[in-house]
């Protein structure tokens, strides 16, 4: 079943005089609980891929349907509201708020969707974050962290409100190669279990080699679209 | 409830940001209660000498005469009769009444002239409503009835214009005036006494001679200018007066009682005390830079952070609202900050007061400072300047707020 279907994505970026096409026509469907890596050489219009499919931009022309839901007619807050109920991000510099502990970080996301009461939010905290492997760590601000360990805390984030997408833009860039394992197998394993559908943006040939799905996107097109069991 | 909380913390984050933030705001309400001390002592005792140097608490005058008080005329008089004495007398907290006779003069020491106000008086009766005692540099008041050798009358004149004059107690003066009917007349004054007020107008343009012979000078009879009373209470005055003009219309309808607060002079008072305030009201507005300044920074800090806030799909008027509660937070701190180090110097300034005398004399430039000018509390300006600063904060950081919290998150989130 499709999470997401786009069709004639456009994206061109008005820089005074010039127009810059970030992306030209893409036709892609995802289907809910996929696992896909998008990839291309830097300013291919991967990040601006992923920024449409959450809701940060408009495209120029073309529609995206999400989970039923064409985008096109929603304004600002209608978009807000399918981010904070939806979508969970991970960035590459984690964007973790710096004065919060790891679990209020975590609760910060599940608290915004507002269905849950203190024990419940409780549970779900506790368990997503030992689910990626912070057990005991929960008291902890980011500055007393390491970089996987914000990572980590930053998919827990993402997931708590067990959103229907996980858009993940270079997830590995600022971590070893070790570390970098750790934190796919923690979402792998989230995959799995949860079903929720991830959609990377990466160089990295690490988080391809766990892709089930390999698009690649080359001069704001889908040059190729691998599946992979 | 959890963006508050989020508020509360990042106030915490940057504490030396926080405090130096608060501590302008703290200063300038601290500024602004010590000057507001100082402003109300000044208009305080600017009011005290208008009482007791020019006004008393209520002046019995013809309406007539109130109107035209500017000119000195020589008509619309009254007369002091002892039926009117007596209801004046018996006026609530009445404590002393006296008739004066104001008039228009030139002075001369033979060789200078300068326009004066020439004010008769009966020294007995002045001294229960105004007390020049305490003032005399040199001499002292004459006395009722005194006369000097060949007819010459005693005078009593400022330090001012005393200087001015070049003359001194035992020195010889000419008044020349013009009588009721526009005769020119002179009076021959010898000085027994020069005083020294903190009212620029007792100093260099008052002479204060014998009230029987200004009349006699002006040929107005026993008639006066106003009867000047003097109660117990100034608060009290206003309703008095009310109370004595109801009864002197049996006396006689054309009189009327102003208080000392109806006085020209003392509105002039409230106006300066205007001016005063919109300088206190610059003193907050700085406060309100230093918020804005410090909403700019932490925004500019905090991008990334508020594009992931926004990504994780708070509203742009919920991130307005951690930025705006933060900002409260730095107004509610620096306002008891001010609060409390209000309460502490504006209760040494009453107490301790402050001393200009050795500074600068601001006498002759209308400013009532002789030696010490106390404090004066004013609770109501402490409940207002606290809140003025936290609304400050509040409404100052909306828009540097609003312009974090609207960027367009791609753009928060990649800054670069």
């Amino acid at each position: 079943m499709a999470l997401l279907e786009m069709r004639g994505l456009t994206k061109i970026y008005d820089q005074g005089k010039i127009e810059v096409p970030a992306l030209r026509g893409i036709d892609l469907t995802v289907e809910k609980g996929e696992f896909t890596t998008i990839f291309g050489p830097s300013g291919s219009g991967k990040t601006t891929l992923l920024n449409l499919i959450g809701c940060l931009d408009r495209p120029t022309a073309g529609t995206i349907i999400f989970d039923g839901q064409e985008l096109g007619g929603l304004d600002k807050k209608d978009l807000a509201m399918i981010r904070r109920h939806h979508v969970g991000f991970v960035f590459q510099s984690y964007n973790l708020i710096p004065v919060l502990t790891a679990y209020e970080n975590v609760e910060f996301a599940i608290r915004l969707v507002n269905k849950y009461d203190k024990k419940e939010i409780r549970e779900r905290v506790m368990r997503i974050l030992e689910a990626v492997g912070l057990a005991g760590l929960e008291n902890r601000k980011p500055n007393e962290l390491s970089g996987g360990q914000k990572q980590r805390v930053a998919i827990a984030r993402a997931l708590v409100k067990e959103p229907k997408l996980v858009l993940a833009d270079e997830p590995s860039a600022n971590l070893d190669s070790k570390t970098s394992e750790e934190v796919l197998q923690v979402m792998a394993k989230m995959n799995r279990e949860l079903g929720t559908t991830f959609i990377f943006s990466t160089h990295d040939p690490l988080v391809m080699e766990y892709a089930r799905r390999l698009i690649e996107i080359r001069d704001g097109q889908v040059a190729k679209d691998q599946r992979r069991e | 409830m959890f963006l508050t909380k989020l508020a509360l913390k990042n106030l915490a984050r940057h504490r030396n940001r926080t405090l130096i933030t608060a501590s302008i705001i703290a200063f300038a309400v601290f500024f602004y209660l010590l000057l507001d001390s100082l402003i109300g002592g000044m208009t305080e005792m600017s009011y005290e000498m208008i009482i007791n140097y020019e006004a008393g608490h209520l002046q019995v005058v013809t309406e007539e005469y109130w109107e035209e008080e500017e000119k000195l005329p020589l008509k619309n008089l009254i007369t002091p009769e002892p039926e009117l004495m007596a209801v004046v007398k018996n006026v609530p907290g009445y404590l002393g009444s006296s008739a004066e006779l104001n008039f228009q003069a030139m002075v001369s020491n033979g060789v200078n002239e300068l326009p004066v106000i020439g004010r008769g008086i009966n020294p007995q009766d002045f001294s229960g409503v105004i007390n020049l005692t305490d003032y005399f540099v040199e001499g002292e008041m004459f006395h009722a009835g005194e006369r000097r050798a060949f007819g010459v009358s005693p005078a009593v004149i400022g330090k001012r214009l005393a200087d001015l004059l070049k003359v001194q107690t035992g020195d010889y003066l000419t008044l020349l005036v013009k009588d009721k009917h526009e005769t020119f007349n002179t009076i021959e004054l010898e000085i027994t006494g020069v005083i020294y007020t903190g009212n620029p107008l007792v100093n260099e343009g008052l002479v204060y001679i014998p009230l029987d012979v200004a009349q006699e000078a002006l040929a107005v009879g026993d008639q006066v200018s106003k009867v000047l009373v003097r109660l117990e209470n100034k608060n009290r005055a206003p309703g008095v007066a009310k109370e004595l003009a109801g009864q002197l219309q049996a006396v006689n309808p054309q009189l009327a009682v102003y208080s000392w607060d109806q006085l020209e002079a003392v509105t002039v008072a409230g106006a300066k005390q205007m001016g005063n305030r919109l300088i206190m009201t610059i003193i907050l507005l700085i406060a309100a830079i230093a918020i804005i300044n410090t909403v700019i920074l932490a925004a500019l800090e905090r991008m990334e952070e508020i594009g992931m806030m926004k990504a994780m799909g708070l509203q742009t008027k919920e991130v307005i609202y951690t930025f705006v509660l933060e900002s409260t937070g730095i107004g509610v701190l620096g306002g008891i900050l001010g609060v409390l180090l209000g309460l502490a110097g504006v209760g040494v300034f009453t107490v301790v007061g402050l001393d200009f005398s050795g500074i600068i004399d601001m006498a002759p430039y209308g400013i009532p400072v002789v030696g010490t000018i106390y404090g004066v509390w004013n609770p109501f300006s402490f409940v207002t300047v606290f809140a003025f600063g936290v609304i400050v904060s509040l409404f100052s950081s909306i828009l540097p707020a609003y312009w974090a919290a609207d960027k367009d998150p791609i753009k928060a989130i990649y800054p670069r």
